[in-house]
């Protein structure tokens, strides 16, 4: 698979701080994965995702060393085009709404006003991704007045809408209900299956599971560990680093301790369940 | 086939007056204006601007003309009431000249009535021509005409979405004086008691306005707020044909009062 993003040696301190937030980040961002991007409060993930996207320094100012590329190129030589290449979904999604606009259709067709394409393709488009976000039966609704679950769809169909390659989408979940979370990841289920890159940081370590292909933990603005999701979270030191890990592996792991033969240390429940039963079996 | 969704957001307005493009409809609001200053005349014994009331029986006819009638009067509450206690507190709190009613502790003096009435009607008259502009031109209408306009993007934002949140704040401030009802804080009855229930309501609202400043910002900038390009939109800004005609009648009506006004009073 082919690079799309990368960080080289990337240190980034805000202004009026006394240490650098984010301190020597290298990672590659492959095309068509979803990344899970974990690690305790404060450990920066919000601030990677803003260096990702070049809010950091851009809008937050503050002193950024190294290089963020896209494609080979520095985000910054995209200028405003950035917003077409990299969508950026976050935490509250009261604030994501414009504010300006009557109906959930027009909230959805303002970035592409913004960007000038003609009236007849942003019509098509933003109906393919209310389709595809599951809000056409809000079109004509009041964009503040409904619920958490829906605004982050519309926030995300908003983005979406754009046809950024990358999406980078910050706690998209933690403020809503479970319903509203399924719903969400309803969305960013369809978009891996678009093969987008997804930079997803989700404090529910079971959609991790679920839906990463790889996990990048963050610890005190460094990234203590980065690999594949099963690698990562069967990793039982990582606990000791603030991680959250699914259940299941942690049960797998006490299960294989006592002597239960198990193939690997499962982290989705349907893995789980698979190998538990295998290992049984095998035991008679 | 129900209408598509690109069709339902536009507005199209059978009345000629309330379809104004909102250019006009600009225009004749500072038109009315000009002519309220005109109309400041002092007549009668007691030097009343009486002019501007019959100025505002003209208002009313353009509310009924834009077929908004109803919606424009409840519009206009807030204005009833500030006009209401200008009168009252001018014209029992200025002292001055001839005593013109008295009863009890009451008295309304000829300064203190001249006072209440010059700042009364104009009040009413140029208060009640913006409720007019705004009771029949959606946020989106002037939205639209901004841009047209050429208005700077971030201007054009800050006022676009301040009209926008003006009204939100009214649902929201509305839920959160729900939510403490339901907590037993009173807040209906006299003046007072609505006030200290107003106070601790404002906060939540003024905090999440602050709070969401920031994110607000990266939001548009998510979208393409600053980018170079030349804006598309979705709904088209129409005119309802009378524009013209519009125009040329409330000219000549403030040029035919500036004349009278210079010539005659
Ligand atoms: N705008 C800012 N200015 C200064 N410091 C900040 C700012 N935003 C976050 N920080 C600090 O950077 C660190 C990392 O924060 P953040 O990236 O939000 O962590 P996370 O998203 O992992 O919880 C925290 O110590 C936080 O206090
Ligand atoms: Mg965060």
């Amino acid at each position: 698979m082919s690079t799309i993003m990368e960080c080289k040696n990337v240190t980034y301190q805000y202004p009026l701080t006394d240490k650098p937030t984010l301190k020597n980040i290298n990672i590659k961002i492959e095309k068509g994965k979803v990344y899970g991007v974990v690690g305790e409060n404060g450990a920066g993930k919000t601030t990677f995702c803003a260096v990702l996207r070049g809010f950091a320094p851009s809008f937050y100012q503050g002193e950024l060393q190294g290089e963020v590329e896209l494609e080979g190129k520095n985000i910054v030589e995209y200028g405003g085009d950035i917003s077409t290449r990299i969508g950026y979904v976050f935490q509250n999604p009261f604030t994501q709404i414009s504010g300006v606009k009557d109906t959930v259709y027009e909230e959805v067709c303002y970035g592409l006003e913004n960007f000038g394409v003609p009236v007849d393709e942003i019509d098509r488009r933003v109906r393919e991704v209310m389709k595809l976000t599951n809000i056409e039966s809000l079109a004509m609704q009041n964009p503040f007045e409904i619920s958490g679950g829906q605004m982050q769809r519309v926030a995300l169909a908003s983005v979406i809408v754009l046809e950024p390659d990358v999406l980078v989408i910050d706690e998209p979940t933690s403020q809503l209900d479970p319903e509203g979370t399924e719903s969400v990841f309803e969305v960013i289920k369809a978009m891996k299956e678009k093969h987008k890159t997804i930079v997803l940081v989700e404090h529910k370590i079971d959609l991790i599971a679920e839906y990463a292909d790889e996990v990048i933990v963050f610890k005190d603005g460094e990234i203590v560990a980065h690999g594949p999701t099963e690698d990562i979270l069967s990793d039982m030191s990582l606990l000791k680093k603030g991680v959250n890990l699914p259940q299941v592996a942690v049960l797998c792991s006490k299960l294989k301790e006592k002597g239960l033969p198990l193939e690997k240390i499962a982290v989705t429940d349907k893995e789980a369940v698979r190998v538990i039963e295998k290992a049984l079996k095998e035991r008679g | 086939m129900d209408k598509s969704f690109l069709e339902q957001v536009q507005i199209h307005k059978k009345n000629k007056l309330d379809g104004l493009h909102s250019k006009t409809k600009m225009i004749v609001l500072i038109l009315y204006v000009i002519c309220t200053f005109i109309l400041a005349v002092k007549v009668t014994r007691l030097q009343l601007p009486l002019y501007q009331i019959a100025w505002f029986g003209v208002l009313l006819v353009i509310f009924a003309l834009s077929g908004q009638f109803a919606k424009c009067l409840r519009g206009m509450r807030a204005v009833f009431v500030v006009f209401a206690v200008i009168v009252i507190a001018q014209s029992l709190i200025q002292p001055g000249g001839e005593i013109l009613f008295k009863l009890g502790p009451i008295t309304i003096e000829e300064h203190g009535l001249q006072k209440a009435c010059n700042l009364g009607f104009m009040v009413l008259d140029v208060a009640g021509i913006f409720v007019w502009f705004f009771q029949t031109t959606s946020h989106k209408e002037i939205a639209a005409a901004l841009r047209e306009a050429g208005v700077n993007d971030k201007i054009a934002y800050v006022f676009v979405s301040t009209l926008k949140m003006i009204d939100e704040m009214g649902k929201n401030s509305r839920t959160i004086m729900n939510a403490q009802r339901a907590r037993g804080i009173e807040t209906e009855g006299n003046l007072m008691v609505r006030a200290k229930a107003f106070v601790p309501s404002l906060i939540p609202l003024v905090l999440t306005a602050i709070t969401g400043a920031e994110e607000r910002v990266v939001t548009l900038e998510a979208r393409g707020f600053s980018v170079n390009a030349q804006k598309t939109s979705v709904f088209k800004l129409e005119k309802s044909g009378a524009e013209t005609l519009v125009l040329i009648v409330s000219l000549l009506i403030t040029v035919a009062l500036a004349a009278w006004r210079i010539f005659l009073a």
